[in-house]
């Protein structure tokens, strides 16, 4: 082989190496075994807000998604259950009445009226028969509001237009705490907040705990802080739930099962928590 | 305890007939060297035609063979794989000292050459070993033209190789974790770069790789499933020499010479890639433009480099060190991200001949590994990193006791540090503080004694004894023997057994089928016991003809207290991690079938595995967590029932080289989801229309891999020496393997989820994701 043949090879190689860069993911056919439909539960109790539960059922992976969202809700709602939630004492028995909440845009095929009692001491139990006979049994406690301190917008220095949000907690010491934060940007019930994580303060060396944003936000905006302080099992249930989320379609993730709070003998997931949180609204100003 | 009682019988048995030996054995003994520059050449051997009886040089080059007494000369044939043989005639009356140097001169008659390495295989207990040198390394093609030793030791039969980005070694079934990788016998804790695509060892630094898949030598420990022991050349101590290569992403030099000629002499080689320089000035060209982000910097580099000293007849002292760190940087207007990480070795060796019967090999030796995530926001910083280090000294004999027997005993104690998970997070003003880690302190120990004795004209056993133990928070001991037996049918065909168990005290912390740099080390407590291996192997070596050696091998692995992690555990800034860990059990069996060449023209050869391996019994430490599957057995992601290898070096003419790859093996296991449901979430939250449900851990196969690479090595001599530009053509046919799966939800044309919190899906399609295409390289090569 002639030496000046080379590097004509070598780029024509690499040329085509490069031009085929591209298309590097490709759809396949895939059969997934036979998914036997479970349960799901989610129930979330709201000092002073009306008990409502949301029964639906999950679906094989690759079932067929109805065309409007009306049918999509109705094609996963579990109707024809009994459910009580009991509390010192008394039951609340949860009527299959579908309602949506027009400002939470949340819905909640059973539900009742009454105001879920502030009682931090106290259990709440749940139990749900289902139409087959089954039973789903859980268990929670409300937690105390674990108050914002303070919120803090710092503007940079270099571009003094665009500014920061440190929110400032207290962390009690003397106990294990789990909190969800959500950080609202001009709108809150209705929008995608620009943050939502769980924590935990195993690394709190003193009791502040400071949660901040790179500089996102202008003169002006509103920003809707809220803080959750949630308990261990609503802390498994979201961390398992978004770690299947994300897990799916990344190399270095760990697919796990949902860590989920309902027992019985229906197998079924979900959760049933106490809502404990604080929110306070920002206006960036300088 | 069958074992150990037999294996303690053995041993006495040994001492008893060495009191009865007859004074009418005479010893020879010494070194082989490479004529060319002095290095000690492993694995040669010393024939006696008349009596039959043989050694290989050890991994120190030194050799020790005991003859009858006699007043007829007798000739010693000591030959090496690539190199002329050289005979000695000897007048086998008194004790000898017999160093020899071997030179690639002429072409010898590649039977002969052929007939000598195969046949010495042939007659040893060793099975289950595969060994490479660089020479063969650089011939053959490489990703992004990189050579890389511990790349092509993975198209040996028995070691999965190349599936798409799963860069782990998985030796029989064994995890990981479980391959014990020592340079110069210092542990190498994280022997990649690049998320494993590349590995640390410079082609031009390292002599050769042997790695054990079972039938463990009595002298290893620590590691359930494979040892592999990378060797550094120890530079040239005849002239001064240099070695180097321009590549597609790095260039290498190595420079090497005597510092005092025959005596001693030194070697230092480094390795860069440079993408980083590039990448700074494109970056620096759109400095001004506000649109455009910046490329994150990141480049890696090794340094290796080694001195040695003759310090008269009998002794030899080795000091060498190894340095490589991976660097990824990204600095803005508001931040600064720096993670780095990377190994340190060193070594200090001192070889010394007590007598022609006994070599002594005492070695200290110091492995660092350790990664560091340091990042800083305006008025805030966050520091997390763990690390590794190990002190170890140990001390090695080698005891030709007679034709017979050859004893191998020694001890070794180890200091290791480990500092898990350090955190260190806060506000500038100290305000804010957040801190967290663990670090803990291990010693570890073993002592060993191996005998391996011949049994009449057939038979040879090598049985061993290794005990071994940890002391953490809490003890652990362990009882670990060895056997291997061999019967030679005859010059051409030969039967081999072994049994090893082994005990491994340490396991490394990660989920991913990818090397992270963040993957760290953890050592046995009171809750993690230490893994445990039972390994029964059987296989037959067969010349045919006499160029091709046919090595089948058959084995069953058991594994207990096994390692793996809770469903979506914190591995990351955990304070708490032993409550992630579940434990759990394991076994593999499978069949290796391999044919290889290694004289001629044409040299190469072809593997094909065929195995099984599963896990299960996993049960979390922590009682609260979960481990999905209810303890049922599962195969692991690295369950690879097909696995095919060919590798064909030809060499064309003096200056033109082909050489080829060809690989098919099974496709990786993966877990996916089975069902879907709806997660409504609280008021202000997102509404996840598809929250994946998955199902049997890993029941799906990804489709299987197949990737064939093409390499030319064009050689130029100039006046000065000698240099090559290698072409290397990666995944010729331009296949798209898969590396991962995914199922994505379908939105009608114009509906965006990130926007409308309410999008419906309009189904879900499959699709896989590949990593490399057809990917050509050029690399000029040179030495001098």
């Amino acid at each position: 082989m002639k030496s000046v043949a080379w590097p004509s090879f070598a780029v024509l190689l690499f040329a085509f190496s490069f031009q085929s860069c591209g298309n590097l993911e490709k759809e396949i056919d895939l059969n997934l075994p036979v998914y036997e439909s479970q349960y799901v539960v989610e129930c979330y109790l709201e000092p002073g807000q009306p008990f409502g539960l949301l029964l639906t059922r999950s679906a094989p992976y690759f079932e067929p998604f109805p065309t409007d969202l009306l049918n999509f809700v109705e094609n996963i709602l579990v109707d024809s259950a009994d459910v009580t939630i009991t509390h010192n004492g008394v039951d609340y028995i949860l009527a299959n009445e579908p309602s949506l909440n027009p400002f939470t845009l949340k819905v909640f095929n059973y539900t009742n009226p009454a105001l879920v009692p502030t009682d931090f001491d106290n259990d709440f139990s749940l139990k749900i028969t289902l139409p087959n006979g089954k039973v789903i049994t859980s268990t929670t406690r409300l937690l105390p509001v674990v108050p914002i301190d303070s919120v803090v917008i710092e503007f940079d220095a270099k571009r003094d237009t665009l500014a920061r949000c440190l929110t400032y907690i207290s962390d009690d010491p003397a106990q294990a705490n789990f909190y969800r934060r959500m950080l609202h940007h001009n709108s809150l019930l209705d929008s995608i907040p620009n943050q939502d994580f769980t924590t935990n303060d195993d690394y709190v060396d003193d009791r502040t705990i400071v949660f901040g944003t790179s500089y996102d936000f202008k003169e002006g905006d509103t920003i809707y802080n809220t803080m959750f302080h949630i308990d261990r099992a609503y802390f498994d249930f979201w961390e398992s739930t978004f770690n299947a989320i994300n897990s799916n379609g990344n190399p270095f993730g760990q697919p796990s099962s949902i860590i989920s709070n309902m027992r019985g003998d229906a197998g079924a997931i979900g959760i049933f928590t106490g809502l404990s949180y604080d929110r306070v609204m920002t206006v960036v100003k300088k | 305890m069958i074992f150990i009682r037999l294996i303690t019988l053995t041993l006495l048995f040994c001492a008893a007939n060495q009191i009865f030996a007859q004074q009418t054995k005479i010893t020879v003994s010494g070194a082989v060297k490479d004529d060319d520059n002095g290095e000690t050449l492993i694995g040669a051997s010393v024939y006696d035609a008349t009596s039959g009886n043989g050694a290989t040089t050890n991994e120190y080059g030194f050799y020790s063979l005991t003859l009858p007494m006699g007043n007829d000369s007798i000739t010693l044939e000591y030959s090496y794989v690539g190199f002329q043989p050289v005979n000695r005639r000897i007048l086998p009356n008194k004790n000898l000292t017999l160093n020899v140097r071997l030179g690639t001169g002429v072409q010898l008659q590649e039977v002969v050459v052929k007939a000598n390495a195969f046949q010495e295989s042939i007659r040893s207990t060793e099975m289950s070993v595969e060994q490479i040198t660089t020479k063969e390394v650089k011939v053959i093609p490489a990703l992004l033209g990189e050579s890389d030793i511990l790349k092509v030791i993975q198209l040996k039969p028995g070691i999965p190789s190349g599936s798409e980005g799963n860069t782990g070694l998985y030796v029989r079934g064994g995890g990981g974790d479980q391959n014990l990788i020592v340079l110069d016998e210092a542990i190498v804790y994280n022997a990649n770069h690049l998320f494993g695509f590349f590995s640390t060892f410079n082609t031009d630094a390292v002599k050769d790789l042997k790695l054990y898949k079972g039938g463990f030598p009595a002298q290893y420990g620590g590691r359930l499933s494979s040892v592999i022991d990378v060797r550094m050349k120890d530079g040239n101590n005849q002239r001064f020499a240099g070695t180097g290569g321009i590549g597609l992403i790095s260039s290498r030099l190595t420079l090497e010479g005597p510092i005092e000629k025959d005596k001693s002499s030194f070697i230092v080689s480094g390795r860069r890639t440079y993408a980083d320089l590039i990448t700074r000035q494109v970056n620096k060209a759109n400095d001004d433009n506000p649109d455009y982000n910046p490329i994150p910097d990141y480049y890696f580099y090794d340094l290796n480099t080694k001195v040695n000293f003759d310090l008269g007849e009998n002794d030899r002292l080795f000091l060498s060190g190894y340095f490589g760190r991976d660097v990824f940087s990204f600095n803005g207007d508001f931040f600064d991200f720096n993670f780095s990480w990377g190994n340190k070795t060193g070594t200090a060796r001192w070889n010394h001949v007590f007598s022609q019967k006994l070599f002594h090999n005492l070695t200290f030796t110091y492995s660092d590994y350790d990664y560091n995530i340091e990042t800083k926001l305006t008025g805030f910083s966050f520091k997390v990193g763990s690390d590794v280090q190990d002190a170890n000294l140990k001390s090695d004999f080698y005891y030709g006791l007679n034709d017979n027997h050859i004893l191998r005993f020694g001890a070794s104690a180890t200091h290791h540090s480990f500092g898990v998970g350090r955190l260190k997070a806060g506000s500038d003003d100290g305000e804010v503080s957040f801190s967290g880690g663990n670090d803990f302190t291990a010693y570890s120990m073993g002592a060993y004694i191996a005998d391996e004795m011949s049994l009449g004209k057939h038979w040879k056993i090598n049985t061993g004894l290794r005990l071994s133990g940890f002391a953490n928070n809490t003890f652990y001991a362990g009882i670990e023997p060895r056997i291997a037996a061999l019967y030679n049918v005859n010059t051409a065909l030969s039967f081999k057994a072994s049994y090893a168990r082994m005990f491994q005290y340490q396991h490394l912390v990660s989920t991913s089928g990818i090397s992270l740099p963040t993957d760290i080390w953890y050592p046995s407590t009171k809750q993690i016991k230490p893994q445990r291996s039972d390994q029964v192997a059987i296989g037959v070596e067969k010349l045919l003809g006499k160029q091709y050696l046919l090595t089948n091998e058959y084995y069953v692995k058991w594994l207990r207290n096994q390692v793996d992690f809770v469903d979506g555990a914190q591995l990351f800034a955990n304070d708490n991690l032993e409550n992630e860990f579940a434990i759990g059990k394991g076994y593999g069996y499978g069949m290796e079938l391999g044919i290889e060449k290694q004289e001629g023209n044409l040299r190469g050869w072809v593997g094909y595995t065929l195995a099984m391996v599963k896990r299960g019994d996993f049960m979390p430490i922590d009682d609260t967590k979960v481990f999905a599957g209810d303890g049922k057995y599962f195969f692991p992601r690295y369950d690879r029932r097909h696995d095919f290898s060919l590798v064909l070096m030809y060499e064309l003419t003096r200056r033109i080289t082909l050489s080829g790859t060809v690989i098919y093996g099974s496709g990786d296991r993966t877990w996916l989801p089975v069902g879907r449901f709806v997660l409504q979430d609280v008021p202000g939250a997102n509404f996840q229309p598809i929250v994946p449900v998955y199902g049997e851990r890993n029941a799906f196969r990804l489709p299987y891999f197949f990737r064939s690479d093409l390499g030319i090595v064009y050689k130029f001599f100039p006046k000065w020496g000698e240099s090559d530009l290698t072409l290397s053509v990666f995944n010729l046919t331009n296949r798209r393997n898969a590396f991962f799966l995914f199922l994505e939800p379908q939105y009608d044309k114009g509906v965006d989820p990130l926007i409308d919190p309410l999008a419906i899906p309009t189904g879900v399609a499959a699709k896989q994701v590949s990593l490399f295409p057809i990917i050509g390289s050029l690399t000029w090569n040179f030495k001098f």
